[in-house]
């Protein structure tokens, strides 16, 4: 793992990540128990997920991992993220 | 000497979504009407480059249930093509869309003329050259066929590329790579097993890994799988590049198009093949077709009376001469990676204005489609199919009225 690599973030850390990443554009009000798919993400936009989770925290997301449970909220996020560091 | 079979009130460039809507609703309107198109069915985007969703038919509302938008074609089409797929519209994130199939839409669109017997269809045709003349436009069919004049009171572009401006000599701007908006590359896939949407998520990860493991080129990152409604088969999208870097892409260039589809054909076949490989779901999938054409979502555009930018969609502004309604959020695909949606203040629509299909300081010429006077960001939202056919009635009726078959005005009752 590298120096520049982020510890794993909470739910709320996630939300404002996956605004400066691009990946979704969600309020700053967004509940971290709040339906990610509703707000947009689709499997393109896993896709950027996945890269820029492995870029940014040093986690490589199987396959396997990525599911309608896992990738529902930011809080199951947070725990998929900090569950593989 | 010129045969009244060589005349008619509207000539419409162009049968695409925009097009076959202009087409049949100046018919409608009892105008003698052409509509010419260079494939060998209508439909456009929605057929030549199997784009199987109708964006823009509905409203965008944070409350579950599909509203229409735009009465008139648009909901015509979304009727006729419920009926023939048996599958509503889906709410995709914070959108509604109506899934749609190139195969029925081709044949909806066949019903629509023949039922139509004022207009008259010439499919594999190009046009060649446009002058003005006193009685309206001398306009040049050719391609394959024999090379033929016809005379056209008014016309309408729904060549989604602006191609009568461009032969007019007229001016039509077109954003500059790299922020125009990248190609789509939809390829039909069949002999497929699972296709839910928590499969979707999964194979989004196959394809993430085989790029990491160098399995996969870089540039099948977006490669996204949806099932057709049809037992077996999904479309494969992607966005290409088009061309060796971003700012090489010129969709009005023969040999960029050409590395398009190449480069389309290659990764597609390559993404499937990896799939295949490992995906129990995909053991006997293949490749079952190939798109015309890759999707060119942004070109050339026509400059109008008014031109709809951005800011006028972001803040749903209405207009007076509205004849339909922007509901789409602005999808910027201008890299490869992934769509980025802006969407409006409080879900509120945007009035297009007929202004926007009324080219500047120019008589019994009419613009429909994605090439109507907009600005890059506006283009964004209104160029999708669900909008389309709304300008593209707009457009016909205006040209038809033009010329004296006129019902009443089409601007929308606000």
């Amino acid at each position: 793992m590298s120096l520049s690599q982020k510890s794993p973030p909470t739910p709320i850390e996630l939300i404002d990540w996956l605004n400066d990443e691009g990946i979704l554009d969600l309020d700053v009000l967004f509940p971290e128990d709040g339906d990610l798919f509703a707000a947009g993400l689709d499997s393109m936009a896993v896709m950027q997920l996945v890269v820029a989770i492995e870029e940014c925290y040093g986690v490589v997301l199987e396959p396997a991992d990525l599911n309608k449970q896992s990738l529902a909220t930011p809080k199951a996020l947070a725990d998929l993220i900090g569950g593989k560091k | 000497m010129k045969t009244a079979d060589d005349i008619f009130d509207v000539g419409v460039i162009g049968g695409g979504s925009a097009g076959l809507a202009a087409a049949v609703s100046a018919a409608r309107c009892g105008a003698k009407t052409l509509l010419v198109d260079r494939h060998g069915f209508l439909g456009g985007m929605g057929t030549a480059s199997l784009v199987h969703s109708f964006c823009g038919l509905y409203l965008l509302r944070d409350d579950p249930g599909a509203v229409i938008a735009n009465p008139g074609f648009a909901e015509e089409i979304a009727r006729l093509m419920i009926a023939a797929t048996g599958r509503g519209p889906q709410r995709m994130g914070r959108v509604d869309v109506l899934p749609q199939h190139p195969v029925e839409f081709a044949s909806i669109a066949d019903r629509l003329v023949r039922a139509e017997p004022s207009l008259t269809l010439l499919l594999h045709v190009e046009v060649l050259t446009v002058e003005s003349s006193h009685e309206g436009w001398q306009v040049e069919l050719g391609g394959r066929p024999v090379s033929r004049r016809v005379t056209v009171r008014s016309l309408v572009d729904a060549s989604g590329d602006a191609v009568v401006a461009s032969l007019l000599g007229m001016e039509a701007p077109m954003t500059a790579a790299p922020l125009l908006q990248r190609p789509a590359y939809v390829f039909g896939v069949q002999g497929v097993g699972l296709n839910d949407a928590g499969d979707g998520l999964q194979i989004a990860g196959f394809i993430v890994e085989g790029i990491r493991r160098g399995l996969l080129p870089e540039a099948a990152m977006g490669m996204t799988f949806r099932a057709s409604g049809k037992s077996g088969e999904v479309f494969g999208s992607l966005d290409l590049t088009g061309g060796d870097s971003l700012a090489g892409y010129d969709p009005l260039d023969a040999g960029c198009l050409t590395r398009l589809e190449l480069s389309g054909r290659e990764i597609a076949r390559a993404g499937v093949a990896f799939l295949r490989s490992l995906h129990p779901g995909w053991a006997g999938a293949f490749i079952s077709h190939w798109p015309v054409r890759a999707g060119i979502r942004e070109s050339r555009r026509w400059l109008g009376e008014s031109t709809l930018r951005g800011d006028d969609l972001i803040n749903g502004r209405r207009f007076d001469d509205e004849i339909a309604l922007a509901t789409w959020p602005m999808e910027f695909r201008e890299n490869p990676k992934g769509p980025k949606l802006r969407y409006p203040d409080e879900n509120r629509p945007c009035g297009i204005p007929l202004r926007c299909l009324k080219p500047l300081g120019m008589d019994r010429l009419w613009v429909a489609g994605r090439c109507i006077s907009a600005d890059h960001d506006a283009q964004a939202s209104i160029r999708v199919m669900g909008t389309c056919f709304s300008t593209g009635e707009a457009a016909g009726m205006a040209a038809a009225r033009e010329v004296g078959h006129g019902k009443v005005a089409s601007t929308r009752e606000v």
